[in-house]
This record gives structure tokens, C-alpha cells and sequence, in this order.
């Protein structure tokens, strides 16, 4: 198997996030449309069974997906339509991962209290 | 497509539209949209909010502002285009045979198709207006 360097892992990272997001929109879309059932309708004991805390910690996994799938889209954008990006794509994809901490680090500072705190 | 081109002609047959192109395009721009929609989705329903707290009367609040409804619509179209795209260029990758890549595109683009209805209905077709005042006239 071949065996790249950061290149490779921003590229299997972005499919991984990706394929998991849509699969995710997918669902999201489908358990939120249970508002149309109004609010004697199912849409109450489906979102207090989403919110027990495996499903929880499973957003926060959707979440850091979501913050590394946007930086390294940008980083994506730059090496397409800049004469530089490629050539600096190693130093920018370490710009996506300290990218996806600084955003990441302070969500989980606010919500992992959400949901162990209370426990 | 079914396999890489080998020749010149069947290059041109493959490639006689630039639909790829304008996917290729479409997902850049997208991209860069959903960056701000979705992490303005995510600041209002995560951040701004404890998401554990969030219940039909959330939702029937939010979806009863047009501003909302329309962000919600944005959110909806790029995300579905966006997303699904991605998948099938992950099927055309990973699915070797020809046939069977057929039909998973096929089965992959009904159910996108339903879930965009399904999407859209949510954010337009009731009026949670009336909903939410009424859960409310039960509080």
C-alpha cells in the first residue's frame, strides 16, 4: 500500500469527514423533518434519545469533523487557484490541524461540561 | 463515466460536456459558502445553546422566522449538493464495477432526492407559527 506523507493524510481525512457529514446530513435532515408531526408527534422522544451522552459525544466527533473538513476545504481552495498553495500544501495542512484545535479546543471546553457536568 | 479513456475518440466521447468541470467549480464555491453557513448553524444550535436543551418548541420557534427559513433553505440546497456530490465521487472511486456503480449512484440519488423534499417541506410547508403558539397556550 502506498504510503504518502501529509499530503496523503489531509486527502484520507477529507474523504473520511466527508463521507461521514453527508451520511450525517442525511440523518439530520430526516430527524428533523419529525417536526412536521407537530408537537404531539414523535419529534420530542426521538431528540431526548439523541441527546443521551453517547450520541452526544458523537456530535462533538460530528463537530471536529465538520471544523477539519471546512479549514482543509480552504486549504483546497488556496493550492487550486494559487500559484503558491501547492508548494506550501505540508505547512498549510499543519495550519488546517492547529486551525481545527484553536476552533476545537474551546467547543469542547463548552461542551463537555453539557454533558458530564450535570450527570 | 465506466473506465479511463484510452484513446483520443473515446476521450472526446467521455468528455464532449464539461460537467465535471462545472462540478469541480460548483464544489469550491460551495465549499466556501457552507464554511460560514455551517459554522453559523453550528454557533446557533451548539454554542449559543445547550443542544441537549433543544425541543419541539426550539425548533417550532426557529422555523416560524423567515430569516431562519430562508438560512435553513441556503443550508439545505448547498449541503444536499455539496454532500451528495461528494458521495458520488467517493462511489465512482471506491465501486470498481460498472454495474453495481450504477446502481449505487442511482439508489444514492433517489434518496437524496427524497431527504431534499423531505428538507424542504420541513422548512416550508407548515406553519410552526401556529404550532409553537399553541405548545405554548399548553405551557
Amino acid at each position: 500500500m502506498y504510503r504518502g506523507r501529509e499530503g496523503q493524510w489531509a486527502f484520507v481525512l477529507h474523504r473520511l469527514t466527508g463521507v461521514a457529514l453527508a451520511l450525517f446530513l442525511l440523518l439530520h435532515v430526516i430527524d428533523i423533518s419529525l417536526v412536521m408531526f407537530g408537537p404531539d408527534g414523535p419529534f420530542n422522544a426521538f431528540l431526548a434519545f439523541y441527546h443521551q451522552w453517547p450520541f452526544r459525544i458523537g456530535l462533538i466527533m460530528v463537530i471536529a469533523g465538520v471544523v477539519y473538513h471546512a479549514f482543509n476545504g480552504l486549504r483546497i481552495i488556496v493550492m487550486d487557484f494559487t500559484g503558491w498553495g501547492v508548494r506550501f500544501q505540508r505547512q498549510l495542512w499543519y495550519g488546517v490541524i492547529g486551525a481545527t484545535a484553536v476552533v476545537g479546543v474551546p467547543v469542547l471546553i463548552k461542551i463537555l461540561p453539557e454533558i458530564f457536568g450535570a450527570a | 463515466m465506466a473506465s479511463a479513456p484510452r484513446t483520443l475518440k473515446q476521450a472526446r466521447a467521455t468528455y464532449s460536456t464539461n460537467t465535471e468541470l462545472a462540478w469541480w467549480v460548483f464544489m469550491r464555491i460551495s465549499g466556501l459558502l457552507l464554511v460560514f453557513l455551517v459554522f453559523g448553524h453550528l454557533f446557533f444550535n451548539n454554542i449559543q445553546i445547550d443542544a441537549a436543551t433543544i425541543d419541539f418548541a426550539y425548533v417550532a420557534d426557529r422555523l416560524s422566522q423567515p430569516g431562519v427559513k430562508i438560512y435553513d433553505t441556503f443550508l439545505l440546497a448547498f449541503a444536499m449538493l455539496h454532500g451528495v456530490n461528494g458521495l458520488r465521487y467517493s462511489v465512482e472511486d471506491y465501486v470498481r464495477k460498472p454495474g453495481r456503480r450504477f446502481w449505487t449512484k442511482t439508489i444514492l440519488f433517489a434518496v437524496a432526492g427524497i431527504v431534499f423534499v423531505l428538507g424542504t417541506m420541513t422548512l416550508w410547508a407548515f406553519s410552526y407559527d401556529e404550532m409553537g403558539a399553541a405548545v405554548r397556550a399548553l405551557q
